[in-house]
């Protein structure tokens, strides 16, 4: 950056974006992710104890209404263990969309007025998501440990070293979508009223609450379409040893991924140039 | 000596008046589709009998040249809606300018709000780092010009403080501080002088002064306060509705 020549030029080129802007603002980076997860529980009683109760909650509600009342299948396995996996993973991908979306419009003041590359902040927030995702997967550890000591045999296996890939294609995943649905809402801002909506549609069509092999056979490709269901199914078959795993379903979410991303790079990039005289 | 530093060529920049799109996402995606199938936009026609062409633009800049060289002190003049905020935006990268070009050489730190990019819950010392990781600035420079801010900014005692609790003096004396410490080659200021009491004003004033001379920085400010133009003795680039005088 240093004394390097620079133009502003009234259209933005793809060729302009740079990967190594990310790495010149990584302090930035480092900043914004340390406010965002000590924000999280700053002025609250119970501080960093929310990272835990809250999928327990949503396990302890799920086992109740789903295992207990509905009685929907878990694939043979214990009903906490099966609901905790699909809830921390579905977890990770949607707040990082939830966040990611709302980063133009809540970050007003600050970009209408200091320069650095805008994708910076959807980085951080990915990340600071994935800290509070790290914790919730000790305490799925933790279970899993629990649940051995009383008797159900644990059946790890080899899949678990796919763990890191799939972590990286939930964050891509909701990094991109949330990019570009944050592209969008400068315009349109109805887009901000459809994305909880639209989170809880794309969770019902995928394998949070149900395993894959309980969809009835003509309705499973719709279960499959989410590019979310391979990467629940991975992690479930991985760690708990039950699940639809195969590479065809995992190659494909990879590939819709890269595409996701792609897409929500351009996009936001686009807009990120503009959009303070548009929002 | 005398490298340009910033030059701008025939820059514009145009906002609408009003509204911008049709309002729905329907609207636009029937307007996309049509220009798609390269037929009539249904929605163009209303739009250009209810507006004469020309008459829902405004152009805040219009077609502006100038050329900036190197540890140049710049004051920027103009009444209010002259477009002095603007070009400072579209020089600091915050908007793009709807046409022209303008090319530089070297970093910008820009100031164009008092504490913009302050974290209110956070405290002066956290948002010395974050406002200098803002800027683009790596953890061991700001380390390396802590002292300095902080004793130019005068808050020492209040260090450990959220900013959400200083007045917006000290506010003020240390988005200016952070800024002006860092290394960069030209600063970027927007009136955020007329806050300081007359002696940080000077002190302000001194500073940039130093900094034009002794580290060879280009300064570009908006100021209305003719004293401090003058004191500064600088260019001035006086703008008027948008174009310059």
């Amino acid at each position: 950056m240093n004394k390097k020549e620079w133009t502003i030029t009234p259209h933005y080129r793809l060729s302009d974006f740079d990967f190594k802007v990310i790495w010149h603002y990584r302090y930035l980076l480092c900043q914004l992710i340390h406010r965002d997860v000590v924000a999280f529980y700053k002025q609250t009683v119970l501080g960093p104890l929310w990272f835990f109760i809250q999928p327990l909650f949503s396990t302890t509600i799920y086992t109740l209404i789903f295992g207990t009342f509905a009685k929907v299948s878990t694939d043979g396995l214990p009903q906490p263990l099966f609901y905790l996996a699909g809830i921390i993973t579905w977890n990770y991908f949607s707040e990082c969309i939830n966040k990611t979306s709302l980063v133009f419009r809540e970050n007003v003041n600050i970009f209408g007025k200091v320069y650095f590359p805008r994708i910076i902040v959807p980085l951080g927030i990915v990340i600071s998501v994935f800290i509070r995702f790290g914790i919730q997967f000790i305490l799925f550890l933790t279970c899993l440990i629990i649940y051995n000591c009383i008797g159900h045999e644990l059946s790890i296996n080899w899949a678990i070293g796919l763990f890191p890939l799939l972590v990286l294609l939930m964050a891509l995943q909701g990094l991109g979508m949330g990019m570009i649905i944050a592209a969008l809402t400068v315009k349109y801002r109805d887009l901000i009223f459809l994305i909880s909506f639209g989170l809880q549609l794309l969770m019902y069509t995928t394998t949070v609450i149900y395993p894959l092999s309980t969809a009835p056979l003509n309705l499973k490709w719709i279960i499959q379409i989410n590019p979310m269901t391979a990467i629940i199914e991975t992690f479930r078959y991985a760690f708990l040893g039950r699940g639809s795993f195969s590479w065809q379903a995992l190659c494909y979410s990879t590939a819709i991924t890269t595409i996701i991303i792609s897409i929500g790079i351009i996009v936001f990039s686009k807009a990120e140039k503009t959009f303070i005289d548009t929002i | 000596m005398s490298a340009i530093v910033i030059k701008a060529e025939n820059l514009s920049k145009v906002y609408l008046k009003g509204q911008i799109s049709h309002g729905t996402l329907i609207r636009d995606f029937e307007s996309w589709l049509a220009r798609f199938r390269k037929k009539a936009d249904p929605y163009q026609q209303i739009d250009k009998v209810r507006n004469t062409p020309g008459n829902d633009k405004i152009w805040v800049l219009k077609n502006i040249n100038f050329e900036i060289t190197k540890g140049e002190i710049i004051a920027i003049t103009g009444d209010n809606g002259a477009g002095k905020s603007t070009l400072l935006k579209i020089l600091s990268r915050v908007t793009l300018p709807t046409s022209g070009k303008i090319t530089g050489k070297g970093r910008i730190t820009s100031l164009l709000e008092i504490g913009a990019g302050f974290h209110p819950e956070l405290t002066g010392r956290e948002n010395i780092f974050l406002n200098g990781a803002m800027l683009g600035m790596p953890k061991s420079q700001i380390k390396d010009h802590f002292d300095e801010i902080t004793r130019f900014a005068n808050i020492k005692e209040h260090l450990e403080t959220p900013v959400k609790r200083y007045s917006s003096g000290m506010y003020m004396r240390l988005a200016f501080s952070v800024a002006a410490h860092l290394e960069s080659e030209i600063m970027i200021i927007d009136e955020i002088m007329a806050v300081g009491d007359s002696s940080f004003q000077q002190k302000c004033i001194d500073k940039i002064k130093q900094l034009s001379k002794e580290n060879a920085k280009t300064i570009l400010l908006v100021s209305h306060s003719a004293k401090n133009i003058k004191s500064l003795c600088c260019r001035e680039i006086a703008l008027v509705k948008g174009q310059i005088k």
